[in-house]
Parts: C-alpha cells; sequence; structure tokens
C-alpha cells in the first residue's frame, strides 16, 4: 500500500485516522496478543478491551457458547481496572503509531467519571468510547443505554469531565435507537459506535439447563449483521455525528456494506478469533475496492445507499 | 504457569495429508506445519479452522499429539458437528490451523517415575511428553482409560518408545474394569516411590479425581483442562477456570493462555 494514499483516511470525531478500520471492543485484548499477525500500525485505531474503576473478576463459566453463524459471550467485562490498564497495558500501545481508543464501562455514573479523568492524564489515550450497552451486567451497563435520559446524563456528565473525543457505544437491544442516538449526539458525544451485542441465549435440551452461566448472553458474529446494518442505517438518518458500524464483519465486502448503510468507520469484532488477520484483511480489500470501483475517497461511500423511489402501480 | 508469548504463533494454511479412523470415533490427522512442528512443545494445541462456510464461525482446539519433521498430528474423538464435519475431510483438503498454543508441562527431574494418566482422548495430551521424557531416559508409567476395547487409544504408541501400559475400561473389555483413576491409587498404595509425578488429562470428573489422590498421596500433580474456546489467543476471556490464588480466594485465568497445563490442586474444584 502506497503510504501517501490519502483515500482511506477518515476522522472520527477528531480521531484523525490512516483508514476507517479499527479492532472491536473485548475482541482484541490490549494490542499486544495479536502482534504476531496485524501490524498495529497499520489499523486506523485500537479499541481495547472494557476498563471499569477497579479490577473486575468477570462471571462464572461457562461464558461463551457457539450458536449458528455466531458466538454468545457473558464475560462479564472481567478486566484489569484503570489503574492496572494505565500501568501495565498502555506502555506497549505507547510504542505505536495508532490511535488507542479506551472502552470505559461503570455501573453507576460515578464509575464512568471516575475512570475518564484517570484516563484523561494519562499518555498515549486518543479517545474514550463509552460502553452504555454491555448486556452481561445486573445493574449499569446496558440500563445507561436503554433508557434515553439515563444515557444523555451520563454523557453530559462525562463531556463535563473530559475534552478527549467521546465515542458512544449503542445497544442494539432497544425498541428505537434513534432515541438513544439523538440523545447522546445532543449530550456532546463526537461519534457513536453501532453496535454492541445482542441479547440471546442458548439451551441445552437434554439438561434443560442454559449452555451460560449467566444463562443470557450477547450475540456477535455474522448472525447479526443484518441487524447492525439496519441499525447503522436508522441511526445515519437520524444524527450528523460520525458512526462506526460493527457487528459481524469478516470481509472487506461486509465492510463495505456498513459504509453504505451510513458508517464513516467501522471495527472487526468476533472475525478477529476466527482469522487474526481479519482486521488487515479488510484494509488491503477496502484498498482493492475503491481502486477497482474508481472511488478517490472511502467518504463518498458513506450513506450512499441507493434506495429505489417507489414505484406508483 | 505463565505462558510464553504468542510471538512464536503461526497460522498455516495446509491440507490435510492424511486423516484416519484409529478407534471407533476416533481419528488421527496429519498435516505439514513447519513452523508449529518446531516450536511445539508437550500440552501445547492448535486451533483449527473446519469449515469456512456459514454456519460454523468458531474454530476447534486440539492438542498437537505428534510431531515429526515438519508434519503435526491431532488424535481426535467426534463429539459433535464439528469434530464430524472433519473426520469427513479427505485428504488434500485445505485447513487453517493456528499455533502451538499455550503453556506447556513442566518437566520432572525426578528420577522416579512419570506416571500419564489418560482418559478417552485425554491421553493425545500426554503423548508428546511422553516422548520428550523418554528421551530424557525418564521412567514412564502409562494409564490409559476408555470405554471400551474399540475406543481404546494410544497403547502401541506408548509401548513403542518402551513405557509400560496399564488399562482400564468402563465395562471391563480389556484391562482393569472400572476407572483408571482406581488403578492409580492401587499404584501409589502399592508401591514405595519417595516422589512420583502425575500427568492427566481427560473428562472433568477424572481430573477432579485425580485431584483428590494425588492430594492424599501428596504427588505433584499436573493437569491439562479443556473449555469452550473462542480466539485461543488470550483476549476473549471466554475459556476461564477458576484458580486459587490463597486458601479462600481463586481468581479466573484463561485455559488458552495461562493454561491448559496446571497444578491439579491450584484449580478451585469447588467452584465449578
Ligand atoms: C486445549 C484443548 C485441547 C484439546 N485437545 C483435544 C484432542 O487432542 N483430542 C480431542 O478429541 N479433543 C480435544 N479437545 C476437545 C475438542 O476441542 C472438542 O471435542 C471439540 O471442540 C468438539 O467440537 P465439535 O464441534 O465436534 O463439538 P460440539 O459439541 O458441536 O461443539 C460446540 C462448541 O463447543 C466446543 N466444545 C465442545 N466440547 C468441547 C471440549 N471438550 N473442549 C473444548 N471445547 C469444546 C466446540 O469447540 C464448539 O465451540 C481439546 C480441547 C481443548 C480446550
Ligand atoms: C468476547 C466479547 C467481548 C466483548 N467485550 C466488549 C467490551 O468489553 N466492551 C464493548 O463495548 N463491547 C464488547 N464486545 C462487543 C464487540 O465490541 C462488538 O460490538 C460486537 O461483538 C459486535 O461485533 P462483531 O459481530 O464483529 O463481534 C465484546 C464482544 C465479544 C464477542
Ligand atoms: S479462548 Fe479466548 S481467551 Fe482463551
Amino acid at each position: 500500500m502506497d503510504a501517501t494514499d490519502l483515500s482511506l483516511n477518515v476522522n472520527i470525531g477528531g480521531i484523525q485516522m490512516r483508514n476507517p478500520v479499527m479492532t472491536a471492543s473485548g475482541t482484541f485484548g490490549y494490542g499486544s496478543e495479536y502482534v504476531n499477525f496485524v501490524d498495529l500500525n497499520q489499523l486506523g485505531a485500537v479499541v481495547v478491551k472494557g476498563v471499569t474503576s477497579v479490577p473486575w473478576p468477570g462471571n462464572p463459566m461457562q461464558r461463551i457458547m457457539e450458536t449458528p453463524s455466531g458466538m454468545l459471550n457473558a464475560i462479564g467485562l472481567q478486566n484489569v481496572g484503570v489503574d492496572g490498564f494505565i500501568s501495565e497495558k498502555l506502555p506497549y500501545l505507547r510504542d505505536f503509531d495508532v490511535p488507542v481508543i479506551v472502552n470505559v464501562c461503570g455501573k453507576t455514573v460515578e464509575e464512568y467519571l471516575i475512570v475518564t479523568e484517570k484516563l484523561n492524564s494519562a499518555d498515549g489515550v486518543a479517545g474514550i468510547e463509552l460502553n452504555i450497552s454491555c448486556p452481561n451486567l445486573d445493574c449499569g451497563g446496558m440500563s445507561f443505554g436503554v433508557d434515553a435520559t439515563l444515557a444523555h446524563e451520563l454523557v453530559t456528565e462525562v463531556r463535563a469531565k473530559t475534552h478527549l473525543p467521546i465515542l458512544v457505544k449503542l445497544s442494539p437491544n432497544v425498541t428505537d435507537i434513534t432515541l438513544i442516538a439523538r440523545a447522546v449526539e445532543d449530550a456532546g458525544a463526537n461519534a457513536l459506535s453501532a453496535i454492541n451485542t445482542l441479547l440471546g441465549m442458548a439451551i441445552n435440551a437434554e439438561t434443560r439447563k442454559p449452555e451460560l452461566a449467566n444463562v443470557t448472553g450477547g450475540l456477535s458474529g455474522p448472525a447479526i449483521k443484518p441487524v447492525a446494518l439496519r441499525l447503522v442505517w436508522e441511526v445515519y438518518k437520524s444524527v450528523s455525528i460520525p458512526i462506526v458500524g460493527m457487528g459481524g464483519i469478516m470481509t472487506a465486502t461486509d465492510a463495505v456494506e456498513f459504509f453504505i448503510a451510513g458508517s464513516s468507520a467501522v471495527a472487526v469484532g468476533t472475525a478477529n478469533f476466527v482469522n487474526p488477520q481479519a482486521s488487515m484483511e479488510v484494509v488491503k480489500g477496502l484498498h482493492a475496492y475503491l481502486k477497482e470501483a474508481d472511488i478517490g475517497s472511502i467518504k463518498e461511500l458513506v450513506g450512499s445507499l441507493q434506495v429505489d423511489p417507489p414505484t406508483i402501480a | 504457569m505463565r505462558s510464553n508469548c504468542s510471538l512464536n504463533t503461526y497460522d498455516t494454511r495446509t491440507t490435510i495429508l492424511s486423516n484416519e479412523e484409529v478407534a471407533e470415533a476416533h481419528y488421527l490427522l496429519r498435516c505439514e506445519c513447519a513452523e508449529i512442528a518446531q516450536h511445539a512443545r508437550p500440552g501445547q494445541f492448535i486451533h483449527v479452522m473446519i469449515s469456512q462456510g456459514p454456519g460454523m464461525l468458531l474454530r476447534r482446539p486440539f492438542t498437537i499429539y505428534t510431531v515429526e519433521g515438519d508434519e503435526i498430528t491431532m488424535l481426535y474423538q467426534i463429539i459433535g458437528a464439528g469434530t464430524e464435519q472433519l473426520s469427513e475431510m479427505p485428504t488434500g483438503a485445505p485447513l487453517h490451523v493456528l499455533g502451538p498454543l499455550g503453556n506447556t508441562f513442566n518437566l520432572t527431574t525426578n528420577p522416579e517415575p512419570a506416571i500419564l494418566v489418560g482418559g478417552g482422548a485425554g491421553i493425545a495430551s500426554l503423548m508428546l511428553l511422553a516422548v520428550v521424557l523418554r528421551e530424557k531416559d525418564i521412567q514412564t508409567l502409562g494409564l490409559v482409560g476408555a470405554q471400551h476395547r474399540a475406543r481404546l487409544l494410544s497403547v502401541s504408541d506408548l509401548e513403542s518408545i518402551g513405557i509400560a501400559v496399564h488399562i482400564a475400561t468402563d465395562d471391563g473389555s480389556i484391562g482393569h474394569h472400572g476407572y483408571v483413576t482406581e488403578i492409580l491409587t492401587d499404584l501409589l498404595r502399592e508401591t514405595q516411590w519417595h516422589r512420583p509425578t502425575i500427568y492427566a488429562c481427560g473428562p472433568h470428573g477424572m481430573l477432579a479425581a485425580v485431584t483428590e489422590i494425588a492430594t492424599d498421596f501428596q504427588v505433584p500433580t499436573q493437569i491439562a483442562m479443556e473449555n469452550r474456546m473462542g480466539c485461543a489467543m488470550g483476549v476473549c476471556l471466554g475459556c476461564v477456570c477458576p484458580v486459587r490464588i490463597d486458601t479462600d480466594r481463586f481468581e479466573y485465568q484463561r485455559v488458552c493462555t495461562e493454561g491448559p497445563v496446571f497444578n491439579a490442586t491450584d484449580i478451585a474444584w469447588d467452584v465449578f
């Protein structure tokens, strides 16, 4: 790839990226795990696993289950906590020329604020992604993401505490995603990530037991792509801030579909588990697509869905 | 036990050289994976992409059974859709193999016997170890358990490198009628070894029983754990098992990264 080629450059809510391909939180660890397969300097951004104010132990096992074209997970946000992240994980990422976006989660507004303030003073954080959509927690997490008033309050409070770009990660587990999207845009979010996992469950017919200890979990992978595309399209029509689209992206063609639906960038999630080089292949494939279709910039694709006008009988 | 980092991990696109039924519902698959073969150590595993079509998404983890030159083998049991499909794949079929993954067995330095305890396909996890122990001229005993005679695995492979094998089957169709752990108890009771080492892999219940025996006889024991896996690279945190950090606390550690090999007595068995 030609380094001076600007066709893939994007700016997501103030974060300048060499290309629009990011990693989805929770599917790429803290960046170091995949260095053998992914040149971090070739990614648009690295989004790390959700961090909380104190370390969380996570949910009991079983935590994952494969389902047709997808997987359920109920990890319960096992993580080292924000202090552990800053002292043990962040220094490694500073050696790379790639924006680092930190996924932030909490059970209360205060917990989100504690993490945000600590990240403010940490060197090497390009932005934060507020996870208001984790389906695997008893309280907090997703409850902020399914209530427009709570979501507005949370983002307003975090906005008051930081100059870092704020992405807000939306939950698909709502009746009308545009209400939440508009609420957090109004509260000062710089960009939106859509979508987090879809709440689901799997049952063992022999034992009559749930396959996950948490009973329910979040569905990800190709199974959710049609839902994700629809939600990105709906959000795109209702806000003016950029959208990072995700949900079942395995290939560059999948990514192209997300741009057409209205994403300005994409994130590769579950695909990393199946193919450690998936994110790199999406970058290369996007390049090839633009070249082939003779498109000067990826931005031309964003929201370019061609909907035929209704025919009158 | 910390694993060596993922720097020596490769995603090899290869083809099946052979894939043969070696016992009822059990297959031995051979493929060329030069880098994996070069770096594989006892206890490590590979993460195999069986299908790239729609439907089956995740890879499947299997222990590296043997290494010969640039080739590796895996010995697997048909459990469900993935292994069923794998068993039908012919010579020449493409395969994506990620590995070697996970930590390794710590080799005993004691002159006294190493006792390998394998239940079902679990014996597959002990074969590379057996080879290395014999190369170091460490006296090694094999205790192999199976449901019945037709499902017995690896006995001749172990015997061919000079390991005496004791057999147990659930139905008594060959060897001891009962569990392989009963042979283990008898052996430890009857012999006056000062400090043998136990290495075990098999079903959950067998490993829990081995741990009890090891505790009773105070024998250091390493076990290879299994769990559902997503990434096998340490990022999804889907494969954890509970590990004691002191007498009344445990933490969830990744079978793919901190494991699959654990000290038996470190596992918080009461938490499962
Ligand atoms: C580190 C490790 C090494 C292993 N080595 C061997 C080996 O050498 N030989 C062998 O026969 N088996 C081995 N297994 C077990 C093997 O991975 C499973 O039997 C296999 O994944 C079953 O897949 P399936 O699609 O046929 O079964 P299904 O039950 O249809 O699979 C559904 C899902 O559950 C998972 N799963 C089911 N059983 C297990 C299990 N016991 N362990 C982990 N995941 C499971 C599958 O990977 C899949 O994601 C190993 C497991 C681990 C974790
Ligand atoms: C194992 C696993 C862990 C995840 N952890 C997080 C997390 O910590 N924070 C978050 O915002 N999203 C998390 N997600 C959601 C993903 O970032 C992504 O939104 C979702 O999986 C959809 O994309 P995909 O289908 O490409 O995986 C996780 C997903 C998986 C599969
Ligand atoms: S399988 Fe993903 S962390 Fe072990």
